[in-house]
């Protein structure tokens, strides 16, 4: 195994699992998903030579993000299918409580799936990946201002579309 | 029903304020309903996602996927360098990280937090002590002189053995129980250190009395992580390996506190 290739999994692997639950929320279906992360990851590859250190994470989430933009604008005629399915979240599973959990991440997954993906896409790297305002704005490619403004649109719009299962389910 | 100060406060929770910033965030919440409303809205927000979003994983025919694309991408750099590279446009690298960095300045509302992006390494001795004092803490026997949850014994322990006499406080319900404390040498002055548990971590909440008008900005030193604030004329570090969350978590509870203990009110202990 090259050098290279030894620095490239050692920096950037470990940050697969992330990108692929970040690919998987935006794009809304995992097949998409795994193309998506496959393609990221190869051309993160061929430009690891002018990555110049930092965080490396956030230059990964960059390039998903870019690919999942090629994808989207391909199959934009595709079907809406509502994220995340079953099988996905099965594949790592288990612990005997996951059936009650994945009840909760399915009613999630359907209010998540109710957001512009803009929303899904500042919650998802805020509250799960904890990124900074600054990685956000880097990776979404918009001002500082913005990522304030969308994520506290994308909270709001959360926070009623909980609200109104609560009152569906009570 | 929503306030203008809602995205500071939004940038509160999230631990992006300055800590002059978050004083001032802090008293307006004492006083205004609404956002601490709003900060109670994203806390279970924040609860409702990771609880229940968090534990999807890269299935295992994607790494292998991966794996066997990166030999064929190698194996055909190694045979020959004239290979052509990748029909896709290539990646914007350093452009696209400089343009981003641009479109900050041109938020007005957001124009504050670049302080933040642009503070000056004021205090590298003081954060490479703190982050000494965090280590030895943590060699056996050495974390906490006085072991107690009760902060009516920890708070006067502090008496004659620190400079200082910081807020501190059990957050049991909150998930940071109060461990003991200890008093550390810190910028040539006893600090007073409170010990907090949460869950694996150990957080070391040092306060001293500190003048200087810009603490160091939060910070990653040797693995640990460090959070600054200003609280009454005491500057407070907190050092763990905890996560950022948890630290502005257990700030935002100090924080309150002692906005509380200073509130004039003669009937209170």
């Amino acid at each position: 195994m090259s050098e290279t290739r030894r620095h490239f999994e050692a920096q950037v692997l470990p940050h697969l699992d992330a990108a692929y639950r970040f690919a998987r929320w935006l794009s809304a279906s995992s097949v998409f998903a795994e193309d998506v992360v496959q393609d990221a990851v190869l051309r993160a590859f061929r430009s690891f030579d002018s990555f110049r250190g930092g965080d490396t994470r956030a230059w990964l989430f960059a390039i998903v993000r870019n690919c999942h933009a090629t994808t989207a604008a391909q199959h934009r005629k595709r079907v809406f299918v509502p994220l995340p399915d079953e099988a996905a979240w099965q594949t790592d599973s288990t612990a005997e409580n996951d059936a009650l959990a994945r009840d909760d991440e399915r009613v999630l997954a359907r209010l998540m799936s109710a957001l512009p993906e803009e929303y899904r896409e500042v919650l998802v790297l805020r509250e799960l990946e904890e990124m900074n305002y600054r990685d956000i704005a880097t990776i979404a490619d918009i001002p500082i201002g913005t990522v304030m403004s969308r994520l506290a649109r994308a909270r709001a719009a959360l926070k009623q579309l909980a609200v109104r299962e609560q009152e569906k389910t009570a | 029903m929503s306030c203008e100060q809602s995205l500071r406060v939004q940038a509160y929770f999230d631990g992006e304020l300055a800590s002059d910033e978050e004083t001032l965030v802090v008293q307006h919440l004492a006083q205004c309903p609404a956002c601490r409303e709003l900060l109670a809205d994203h806390e279970r927000g924040r609860t409702l996602l990771r609880s229940e979003a968090s534990g999807m994983r890269a299935p295992a025919q994607l790494r292998a996927r991966i794996a066997s694309a990166l030999d064929a991408e190698s194996a055909s750099v190694t045979r020959g360098a004239s290979v052509a590279r990748n029909p896709a446009r290539p990646l914007r690298s350093r452009p696209f990280w400089l343009g981003a960095l641009a479109g900050l300045g041109l938020s007005g509302i957001a124009a504050t937090l670049i302080v933040l992006l642009v503070l000056p390494m004021a205090a590298a001795p003081l954060v490479d002590e703190l982050v000494a004092a965090h280590l030895h803490s943590l060699q056996p026997g050495q974390l906490i002189s006085v072991l107690s949850s009760e902060r009516h014994t920890v708070k006067p322990w502090f008496a004659g053995r620190a400079d200082v006499s910081p807020t501190v406080a059990d957050f049991t319900d909150e998930g940071f129980t109060l461990a003991g404390g200890r008093a550390d040498a810190v910028l040539d002055q006893r600090a007073a250190v409170a010990v907090y548990r949460h869950g694996p971590h150990t957080i070391n909440v040092f306060t001293w009395a500190e003048s200087r008008a810009v603490l160091p900005h939060a910070q990653m030193r040797r693995g640990y992580r460090m959070l600054f604030w200003r609280s009454a004329d005491l500057a407070y570090a907190a050092v763990s390996d905890a996560s950022w969350d948890e630290l502005q978590k257990l700030e935002r509870l100090l924080q309150t506190r002692s906005e509380t203990e200073q509130r004039p009110n003669p009937r209170r202990e």
